[in-house]
């Protein structure tokens, strides 16, 4: 036991003095994750010797650990707020925004479900709980049952800003964690409502047009549909030109960065 | 009371204990077995040929040459699915014809500047060029056979035009030829929404056989492979050959899923014997084959785990949990030692045990947020390391967090020791120091040990605390204790609320867990060997 103890401390303190490779860490949002996943692939393939570590626990912690100088790159579904905007500047930190994709959030029902386009007021009543079935809008006669991603999520804050205008939600509405959970929820109930990003919308679940608008990747990127947001990687002042970290964030303008973004299910900004 | 009461009341109690050691039984194997059984399946599954070229190219494993033949012979018999469609799609995808038909004519322009014809002449050339190039845009884009006809049959009509033998312009006249030919037999109405259903077939091979031949190779190692597993293929060809419906009953009522063969929404096109022709010949295109992957265990994988294993995870959560019991170990035996050995029963003791047993009731996410507060931002600079999450502080987070139990087992074991051991030493003239590393200390261990196990499963298994101090979802394999890791717990986070690829690759997300149960027994193994052993050698065996 104690040989194995004092080996292992040996080994730890042994590659501790080693050369040290280039490293960018990543963190931040879980929806901004997979496309920073996805460019760090396609990165540490084309550059041996260069390490990414992705993080992914919410836009509110990339924010933070930008501010502390925790992380080089953070990853944010939202922009950042006032206040952490304050406190960055108060700590002597700069964030500059990289828009690198566009994301729809799409409002989704269950496959069964004849309705298929809702105005915003429309969503708005049923979030508020003021319709509380679906023959009310010409569906069929089956209670709401309303998902709504937890309040701390970018695409909850979305949600809230583009469709609710101000107003509560209504007190038996589901929470969920996450995209996928919400995408689970509806495929599995034949009277539930709920909204995820465009990556998740599949032939189990059916897409509403809102305002007489369908989410695809058009109506998206040229903002017609009315529930689009950009995503965003933030960093500490703008990226030294030529850098590792100006490659990355400027990676979405090239084809292949664009062909990722796609292949991952959001909108290239440059789409117009 | 009576003895006929005493002996119902022993039988009911027996038969109470034993029901409930089944349904114990039961919910274990519940919950267990599917999981396992999920699980193993990320190891033991069928594998298709496109898993042994993955395998190649990721870590290069396999026989190259073999692969290679493999592959060919696989590619031979997709080879009629890739011309069927193309041919298919000659005749619809009216989009590319007429940027074809616009490209020669754009090309026929720029010929005509480099020769020497008069500005006359090339003026009348150009016209009528642009004449044909429209008639033919008109036919590709009309659904009216006898429009199309005429348009093709006014194009067709230059054929044999000297002006145009042997320029670029004869490209339309074939474009022309081709599109007449393949037409031949679709249903021009139709065209649109067979051009929509034939991109969705081809979605699905993409899916299956991986990326069409003569396409560029997909950035992401996740789109250059097709089915690796032979589940994953049999679920797409069910997409494959069913279209899915949703069907309209009747007012305030809700639709319902119809199923159609998909062969009968391109009835009496070539298509249509397609989807017979993969159903019989799958095999054929993917070559299943048995296939144990152990090497799940110490692979890396490609971001979002649709590739590979969970070799860098396992380490990562070792190295962590093992160094998190070196903290825990030390400082939970000697503050037990204090608590039984030295401390009188005062009000500052009484409230440090108190402090401790609420400890142990404090939930997890407050450890992570205090290890991120003290051990991220304030310990780790104080030594000028760099105020970043690392295997460190994750660890030392841990150690905090279940210095509790540690500390509570340690003393229940120390306190067990009989007081004649103790005495018996201080007879002999030994310091209360020497009496407790050398008698009670070795009495206690086994004891000890059971702390061990209980603190191994929960540092092993947590999440919440090293999700802020030192675990990532995607990153290397850590060179030292200063690196974040990835672990198995955030891990399994990771892939649960994170990306779609998850839903893509359950074996995947099953597998990860059931490696974390499997690795938490065997540690709880070792150490319960550990502990026997040392029992044994306590009894002077």
């Amino acid at each position: 036991m104690k040989r194995l103890v004092c080996s292992l401390v040996l080994l730890a303190l042994a590659v501790t003095g080693q050369v040290r490779a280039e490293t960018l860490q990543i963190e931040g949002s879980t929806t901004v994750g997979p496309i920073a996943d996805a460019f760090a692939e396609y990165f540490m393939r084309t550059n041996p010797g260069l390490e990414i570590t992705v993080k992914k626990t919410g836009s509110g912690d990339g924010a933070a650990a930008l501010l502390d100088s925790r992380c080089d790159i953070a990853t944010m579904s939202r922009f950042m707020k006032d206040k952490e905007f304050q406190s960055a500047v108060a700590k002597n930190v700069f964030p500059v925004a990289h828009a690198i994709a566009m994301d729809g959030v799409c409002i989704i029902v269950h496959p069964s479900n004849t309705v298929s386009a809702l105005t915003t007021a429309q969503v708005r009543d049923i979030y508020a709980g003021k319709i509380k079935n679906w023959k009310e809008i010409g569906g069929p006669d089956a209670e709401i049952v309303i998902v709504s991603r937890d309040t701390s999520s970018g695409t909850y804050e979305t949600f809230n800003d583009k469709i609710m205008n101000e107003e509560k939600l209504a007190s038996n509405v589901e929470y969920v964690n996450s995209n996928p959970q919400a995408q689970a929820r509806v495929k599995t109930t034949t009277g539930a409502i709920g909204y995820v990003g465009l990556g998740f919308v599949d032939a189990d679940v059916k897409a509403l047009k809102i305002d007489g608008i369908a989410p695809t990747k058009q109506t998206i990127s040229n903002g017609t549909y009315p529930v689009s947001r950009p995503l965003f990687m933030f960093t500490n002042g703008y990226p030294k030109l030529g850098s590792t970290v100006f490659k990355f964030c400027t990676f979405y303008l090239t084809e292949k960065g664009q062909e990722i973004i796609l292949a991952k299910g959001f909108v290239p900004v440059t789409n117009y | 009371m009576r003895p006929g009461i005493r002996i119902a009341i022993d039988k009911i109690f027996t038969v109470v204990a034993g029901a409930s050691v089944v349904c114990l039984c039961l919910v274990l194997a519940g919950v267990l077995g599917p999981m396992l059984w999920r699980g193993g399946s990320a190891v033991a599954f069928k594998g298709t040929v496109e898993f042994r070229k993955m395998q190649l190219v990721l870590f290069g494993r396999g026989d190259e040459d073999k692969i290679a033949a493999e592959s060919r012979q696989a590619e031979i018999a997709r080879a009629k699915i890739y011309s069927t469609i193309e041919k298919f799609k000659g005749g619809i995808d009216s989009e590319a014809l007429i940027d074809k038909a616009k490209q020669i004519y754009r090309q026929f322009g720029n010929d005509l500047r480099q020769t020497d014809r008069t500005a006359e002449e090339v003026a009348e050339l150009r016209s009528v060029t642009r004449q044909i190039r429209d008639r033919l845009e008109s036919a590709f884009a009309s659904s009216n056979a006898a429009e199309v006809n005429e348009s093709l049959a006014y194009v067709l009509n230059f054929k044999d035009d000297p002006r145009f033998k042997n320029t670029s312009a004869a490209g339309l006249i074939g474009l022309a030829e081709q599109y007449s030919k393949d037409i031949h037999g679709i249903n021009l109405a139709e065209r649109q929404r067979y051009y929509q259903e034939i991109r969705q077939v081809e979605d699905i091979l993409t899916e299956l056989l991986g990326p069409a031949p003569g396409t560029a190779t997909p950035a992401l190692m996740m789109n250059r492979f097709g089915a690796t597993r032979w589940d994953l293929a049999q679920k797409l060809l069910g997409q494959l050959c069913w279209y899915e419906e949703w069907i309209k009953q009747g007012p305030g009522q809700p639709m319902v899923k119809r199923l159609t063969p998909r062969s009968q929404r391109f009835a009496g096109t070539e298509i249509e014997g397609l989807f017979i022709y993969i159903q019989k010949n799958l095999p054929e295109m993917l070559k299943p084959k048995p296939t144990f992957y152990w090497q799940y265990f110490i692979d890396d994988s490609t971001p979002g785990h649709y590739f590979g294993g969970v070799g860098p995870e396992i380490l990562g959560t070792l190295l962590l949990t093992i160094l998190a019991m070196l903290f825990v170990v030390p400082f939970g035996v000697i503050s037990a030692a204090y608590l039984v050995e030295c401390a009188s029963d005062n009000l500052v003791i009484r409230i440090i045990r108190m402090s401790i047993n609420t400890l142990a009731g404090v939930p997890s996410i407050v450890f992570g947020l205090f290890g991120l507060a003290f051990f991220v931002l304030f310990f780790l600079p104080l030594f000028g390391a760099p105020s970043k999450g690392c295997i460190l502080a994750a660890s030392m987070t841990l150690a905090v967090l279940t210095l509790p139990v540690m500390i509570r087992a340690s003393e229940e074991a120390i306190r067990a020791v009989p007081q004649t051991y103790k005495e018996a030493s201080l007879a002999l003239g030994a310091s209360r120091f020497r009496t407790f590393v050398k008698v009670t200390l070795p009495a206690a261990l086994p004891g000890i040990l059971t702390g061990v196990i209980l603190s191994l499963s929960r540092v092993a298994g947590e999440t919440a605390p090293v999700l802020f101090t030192g675990a990532v979802a995607l990153g290397p394999v850590p060179k030292s204790i200063f690196d974040p890791t990835r672990t198995l717990s955030y891990g399994s986070y990771d892939m649960a609320v994170g990306d779609k690829l998850a839903a893509m690759v359950p074996h995947n997300q099953f597998g990860m867990v059931v490696t974390l149960v499997l690795l938490i027994l065997c540690l709880n193994t070792v150490a319960i060997i550990l502990r026997s052993r040392m029992f044994k050698k306590l009894a002077g065996h």
